[in-house]
């Protein structure tokens, strides 16, 4: 029995130890010293145990349980200190620990969002060189030398015949002499155009240029079309407006405005108070282009548009001059 | 080009208000810019007539004066010493806004109010020339013509009741440069009759082939030359409702002769020239080039240097004038001219082009012929300018047109399948509505059945030579609003394999790493350019010598913005680029994607300086250094499943580096990490330590494995860690201890990772201790202590005897 006691003992002091938290206390309470507890079943054996040793072994089972009531409130007191300090300590209101955030640029987002919206009408990506040929970015494209349009685009040149492409309509070619239909494609870049840096125009800006030939494409598909690019661009009520105009490459030719989704159209600063913002020329091919890609345009027809990011950028964020895009200022980068 | 609303009215019955012209014009794709309403500033402005004039009673210079102006007579107060009584004059009205007040300093408008000045009440005023902003005159009242009529608005008086739109006409339309025919396209668009004006002629008996000879030597640069010749003119200022007319477009009257040809010129849109006919040698006009470096004086005074390829009229002895461009001094109207020699001619587009490109030269002549004026309105333009000299300056028209046209250009003659119409505009346009567009465009139909028709097209439509062309004209005039918005019933779709959006991938990853996306421009100094090779392209025609060079590589333009936020006290930069560079190669082997000789390339471009953490509680401040660089590129390359890549560890540095590394992926060249060299700062104005990685993005692409990506198992047993540290000379490199250990230890080491780096007295000089955490792994089975230990012996050993290394501790 004695033996039992002394067990007991070493077993409660070394358990005690671990002792981590109140909810611990509780349960190791209730095994030790509860009314079921071990020490109680320690006092409930002491009935069999012969009549002369009962006042030893009592005695010894007495100073167990009052040691033991004792190093438990020592112990409890210990832990509850310890949750006390805790509370002192934490600080919710201090910052969590920042690192430097990140921004796509604004004309990166405008580009990725008319992309997707493109990508997922069915229509590729493609690419072309910003070094172009005088071949694919006028000849081609119904623009002769010597030809009035080519004031309509003021133009860097690299040498003779080799200019900075002044809009991504070269792509079209290019990729109309590398297949045939259907060609169902947007290409995205950067064009040059040599005029004064102003508010209002940098030397060079990003276009999307599309192109859709197909048998029996029209220009009612060309209106449908943008029309549901512009729903998912600038949102859901927003109307087209397609004005004639001329582009040498397209026939017939539109210049498209968007109803003013700032002020829906009633008139407002951004708009001049017409309503409308202009955002894109567009225009089924000129079969002289077929003509240069080898098409038959009697049996295709087709549709082409094109954009400016920079454009559709500052309608969207409301900003005011087309330089700060090229500035790169933190301040203004952190904004998007 | 600017149109008079009041002079559009001269040709068709035009009731619509200036707006609904403005939308009208619009929509037929001559898009008006602006409206600009000539009489708004002269509201409240009228004639009057001065009844009486009084002193002031209590003011010497002031006068009281009772003016008419026509409902009612006022009472106003004049402080002119000029006013007198029975003068027309322009009086201002309580309300109106005076353009410019001449008791303000800066003369700025102000608003006109009834006054009461020295006890008299005044009810108007009486304006000077600068008040209504019409002249510099401050000294008196303007006095109005005799004749003007009592109480009628100032700006009818002043011919400024018009409507003026500046309509943008793209360059397919030369029929549009004038104000027939921008009535025309009104005609069709209203439903409305264009009266094109009837020119009556009295002829003299005597016939100009006595007076005059035309000879063209240049016929394909010059189709046609008609001229008439007018004798005996008056040369004075033009009459007032043809100055009007010029004014409202923006043209300043000179004489009656030159603002004729003028007038006809913006009424038809045929240009014209006036010779003063006794000017010309030999009385004759003959059509040839110039002689190469010839230089002739044009009306502006300036002396011209000519080619060979400058097309120019000339008399029987000399060039009078730069054919379609500009006429010569030589032979200009002045007021002594008596007799004119009327030019109508048509010349080729293109020479025109290139001469007036040639001089930078541009007039009102060149820009139509340049875009094709109609051959076949000489005759109607040349009258139509001798009828007015006629009419105004009272000149004696010859008989007969001097008419050289040896080869004659024909109409042409243009089929239209409806079939066809319908399928390209994708709706069907009624016949009806088709036939009267075409009409209502002054286009005659010849043929007409059920599948089509066939028209002759005017030739003032150079524009319209095929099919296609009748096509758009029919959907333009019809109305692009009308055309349904259709989406194809047909779902297409791509049959390319879906590919990962690559630039997407490493921007999402770059931003999730905390750098900012900067967009810069490709253009810069040709010095800048100079600096990273003399293979860079160069800009024929620059805005500026700041971009007279295209970009060899990213780096001056990220400089530029470092520069710029720096500027604005921005010290912590972590930002990349993915931009174009560009290069001239000759080189064979490489092969240039798409223009000869011109290379185009992506990079990307990382950029770090300033802190490497933002400012915080407990972060040790530290600057960004080559590490922090070497690890996000390594992290990029990591993200995007790219493995076969390896640094290049250079000895030496570079001009624009205080040292580099280089990148090679896939075992070629792909760029270099450096800390920017002070030399190269100071060209930017900078100081600061500055970290750029440049690297080539389609090797990244090229050799990332992300659309390779494939299950390979998981280990199905522990890794065993063991820690290693190796006491080294300073002249031993960390990698080389890597590599050691990554020799010696073979498969089973799974990974190495550097822990720790320790100089100090406990190791000696010259020496250093760097630890090492190993992760060892077996496919096959759990590796016990025994096997590990002996594997850790075989490292330590192989360590120590290839790099005279000692083992520090376990
Ligand atoms: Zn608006």
């Amino acid at each position: 029995m004695i033996n039992q006691i002394e067990e007991v003992k070493a077993k409660f002091l070394e358990e005690l130890q671990t002792l981590k938290d109140e909810k611990e206390l509780e349960e190791f309470r209730v095994k030790y010293l509860g009314r079921r507890g071990i020490i109680q079943s320690l006092f409930d054996k002491l009935k069999e145990i012969p009549r002369e040793e009962k006042p030893t072994v009592g005695k010894i089972l007495n100073e167990l349980k009052e040691l033991a009531q004792e190093k438990f409130n020592e112990k409890k007191k210990e832990i509850e200190a310890k949750k006390e300090k805790v509370k002192i300590s934490l600080d919710l209101t201090i910052p969590g620990r920042f690192k430097y955030t990140g921004r796509k640029h604004p004309l990166t987002q405008t580009l990725e969002e008319i992309k997707k919206i493109f990508v997922s009408m069915g229509f590729e990506v493609a690419s072309g060189p910003e070094i172009e040929d005088d071949y694919h970015n006028f000849e081609a494209l119904n623009i002769p030398p010597e030809h009035p349009a080519r004031d309509m685009q003021d133009t860097f040149f690299i040498k003779e015949n080799i200019i900075l492409r002044t809009h991504t309509s070269p792509v079209q070619i290019r990729v109309m002499k590398s297949k045939q239909p259907p060609v169902r494609i947007i290409a995205p870049g950067r064009v040059y155009r040599n005029e004064a840096i102003s508010a209002r125009s940098y030397c060079l800006f990003h276009q999307v240029e599309g192109l859709y030939v197909d048998e029996g494409v029209s220009f009612a598909e060309l209106k449908g079309t943008l029309l549901a690019f512009a729903k998912q661009m600038f949102g859901s009520s927003v109307k087209l407006r397609f004005r004639p105009s001329f582009f040498p490459f397209t026939e017939p030719s539109a210049e498209v405005d968007v109803s003013c989704f700032i002020c829906g159209g009633k008139g407002c600063k951004v708009c001049k108070y017409g309503g409308w913002l202009e955002i894109l020329g567009c225009g089924m091919v000129d079969p002289n282009v077929f003509k240069f890609v080898g098409y038959d345009s009697e049996r295709y027809t087709g549709y082409a548009f094109g954009m400016g990011v920079e454009r559709i950028a500052m309608l969207k964020y409301g900003i005011d001059d087309i330089r700060l895009f090229y500035e790169n200022d933190f301040r203004f980068l952190e904004q998007f | 080009m600017k149109v008079s609303h009041k002079w559009l009215k001269n040709y068709i019955d035009l009731e619509a208000e200036p707006e609904e012209v403005k939308e009208k014009l619009t929509m037929l794709g001559l898009e008006v810019e602006s409206v600009e309403y000539l009489g708004e500033k002269y509201k409240n402005f009228y004639v009057g007539e001065v009844l009486e004039v009084m002193k002031h009673p209590n003011a010497d210079k002031l006068t009281v004066c009772k003016v008419n102006v026509g409902k009612d007579t006022l009472q106003i107060i004049c402080g002119a010493p000029n006013v007198a009584v029975g003068q027309k004059v322009p009086v201002a009205l309580v309300g109106a806004v005076i353009p410019r007040n001449q008791h303000d300093p800066e003369g700025k408008p102000f608003v006109l109010t009834r006054a009461k000045i020295r006890g008299v009440e005044s009810y108007g005023m009486i304006c000077s020339e600068y008040e209504l902003a019409l002249g510099d005159d401050k000294e008196g009242i303007m006095v109005l013509e005799p004749d003007a009529i009592v109480g009628q608005p100032l700006a009818e008086y002043f011919g400024l009741d018009d409507v003026v739109y500046d309509v943008s006409i793209t360059p397919n339309r030369p029929d549009c440069l004038s104000h027939i025919g921008i009535a025309r396209e009104l005609a069709v668009a209203f439903g409305l009759k264009l009266k094109k004006p009837e020119v009556k002629l009295a002829e003299s008996s005597k016939k100009v082939f006595e007076f005059a000879s035309v000879e063209i030597i240049d016929t394909v640069n010059c189709p046609r030359y008609a001229a008439r010749v007018v004798l005996n003119v008056k040369v004075e200022p033009s009459p007032k409702w043809l100055q009007n007319y010029l004014k409202s477009v923006g043209l300043r009257p000179i004489n009656n002769i030159v603002d004729i040809t003028n007038f006809v010129l913006y009424e038809v849109g045929h240009p014209l020239h006036a010779f003063d006919y006794d000017k010309l040698a030999g009385h004759k006009i003959v059509v040839k080039c110039a002689e190469e470096g010839e230089v002739f004086i044009t009306l502006d005074g300036k002396a011209r240097t000519l080619r060979r390829d400058t097309l120019m009229i000339c008399d029987a002895e000399k060039p009078v004038a730069i054919a379609g461009v500009m006429g010569g001094l030589n032979s200009e109207i002045t007021e002594r001219t008596r007799n004119v020699l009327i030019e109508s001619a048509y010349f080729n587009p293109i020479s025109i082009r290139r001469t007036s490109k040639y001089l930078g030269l541009s007039t009102d002549a060149s820009y139509r012929f340049e875009r094709g004026a109609d051959p076949n309105a000489v005759i109607w333009a040349v009258n139509r300018a001798a009828q007015l000299m006629a009419e105004i300056a009272g000149g004696e028209v010859l008989e007969g047109v001097i008419d050289v046209y040896p080869i004659k250009i024909e109409p042409k003659i243009i089929n239209l399948r409806f079939s066809r119409l319908n399928s390209i505009i994708g709706i069907e346009i009624p016949k009806g509505e088709v036939i009267k567009i075409l009409e209502g465009l002054e286009l005659e139909i010849l043929k007409l059945d059920e599948n089509g028709l066939t028209v002759k097209v005017p030739t003032f439509r150079p524009d319209l030579e095929r099919e296609i062309d009748l096509i758009e004209e029919v959907a333009r005039v019809y109305g692009y609003d009308k055309i349904p918005d259709k989406m194809s019933s047909i779902v297409h779709f791509s049959t390319d394999k879906i590919k990962t959006d690559f630039h997407e991938l490493i921007r999402e990853r770059l931003i999730g790493a905390g750098f900012k996306e900067v967009v810069t421009n490709s253009m810069l100094d040709e010095d800048r350019a100079r600096i990273f090779g003399d293979n860079f392209v160069k800009v024929l025609n620059p805005l500026s010598r700041e971009m007279s060079a295209l970009r060899t590589s990213l780096i001056p333009s990220a400089l530029d913005v470092v520069r710029h936020n720096f500027g604005y006290g921005i010290k912590n930069l972590k930002f990349f680029e993915i931009g174009k560079v560009f290069r001239v190669s000759f080189d064979e082997d490489e092969k240039p994607k798409f223009v000869d000789n011109y290379i185009e390339e992506e990079r990307l471009l990382i950029l770090m300086t300033g802190l490497a953490e933002p400012i915080s509680y407990d972060v040790k401040e530290r600057n960004f250094d080559i590490y922090d660089l070497k690890g996000e590129v390594e992290k990029l390359f990591r993200a995007v499943f790219l493995e076969n890549y390896q640094f290049i560890y250079y000895s030496n540095n570079s001009e624009i580096s205080e040292f580099e590394l280089g990148v090679e992926i896939g075992g070629k060249y792909a760029g270099r990490l450096m800390k920017v060299s002070e030399a190269l700062l100071k060209k930017f104005d900078l100081e600061a330590d500055v970290y750029i990685a440049e690297i080539d993005f389609d090797l990244i692409r090229e050799n990332s494995k992300i659309e390779e990506r494939h299950y390979s198992e998981i280990p199905k047993f522990p890794s065993v860690y063991r820690d290693l540290a190796f006491v080294i000379d300073e002249s031993v490199s960390v990698g080389d201890v890597e590599k050691a250990i990554r020799e010696s230890a073979g498969d089973v080491l799974k990974s190495i990772r550097l822990f720790d780096i320790y100089r100090g007295e406990k190791i000696g000089e010259g020496k250093k201790s760097v630890a090492f955490s190993l992760e060892i792994l077996s496919p096959e089975k759990t590796l016990t202590d025994e096997e590990v230990n002996s594997l850790i012996q075989k490292v330590v050993k192989y360590v120590e005897q290839k790099l005279d290394a000692k083992l520090r501790s376990y």
